[in-house]
């Protein structure tokens, strides 16, 4: 499985903080978009964002990266901290 | 003095002139000492439209990665400038105007490295570490979410 946390305004339009995704069939970050975003309209607009940010076992990452059973990705928007 | 590096992501308040005391604790060999601290504004500077007042600002974080980030963030300026000790606090949870949200701290043999490095800190801060500001009006129980700015991730191709 892959643990999903979703942060800020993205958790608010989603109503969810994390789900935990079945790893099979899905190789990278973007596999994991797609996935998650064919569960409904709500997740397909949310996670559609240009700005979505992504990190991966607490890293920022890229759609790109490699993901694997045991990973955590977190998705979110640009951060506003400071 | 070897490098140390201390981070703190916590809901709790900061006492700017006890992180100066740690910054400076038996340290004979750093002649400068630079600092930030950042403050809670009363007011939304919106981009268009009218200024909208705040009475208070929520911040999340990403337990674990924001720690991780700061100590990232920390040790590449350590990595471009002769540091002794750096310091940065991050506070998260609600937050009232005038209240301190973030300290970065750095010591060193020269003031340049220590004020570069205070300023390097805080602009990848503002643009790789897991930290979201949300404000709510006076009386008002929704809030809006702080939108990055462009000028924050510019900031970052100085250097």
């Amino acid at each position: 499985m892959i643990n999903v946390l979703f942060f800020a305004s993205l958790r608010e339009q989603l109503g969810c903080e994390g789900l935990r995704a079945e790893a099979t069939g899905i190789t990278d970050i973007a596999g994991l978009r797609t996935s998650l975003a064919a569960k409904g309209s709500k997740w397909q607009a949310a996670l559609a964002s240009d700005q979505l940010q992504v990190a991966l076992n607490q890293k920022l990452s890229s759609m790109d990266a490699a993901v694997k059973d045991g990973d955590e990705v977190a998705f979110f928007p640009p951060v506003t901290g400071g | 003095m070897p490098l140390e590096i201390s981070i703190s992501v916590q809901a709790e308040g900061f006492d700017p002139g006890a992180e100066y005391n740690l910054l400076r604790s038996e340290n004979y060999v750093d002649g400068a000492t630079a600092m930030f601290v950042g403050n809670v504004r009363d007011f939304s500077p919106a981009e268009s439209g009218e200024q909208q007042s705040v009475a208070v600002l929520e911040l999340e974080h990403y337990p674990g990665m924001a720690e991780s980030a700061l100590t990232d963030i920390a040790r590449q300026a350590a990595q471009r400038w002769p540091l002794g000790r750096v310091r940065i606090v991050h506070r998260y949870g609600p937050l009232a105007a005038g209240d301190e949200i973030v300290f970065v701290g750095a010591t060193s043999a020269h003031r340049q490295a220590a004020l570069d490095a205070c300023a390097f800190i805080m602009d990848f801060l503002k643009s790789r570490a897991p930290f979201w500001k949300k404000e709510f009006a006076k009386g008002s129980e929704e809030g809006d979410w702080v939108q990055a700015r462009n000028s924050d991730e510019e900031a970052l191709k100085k250097w």
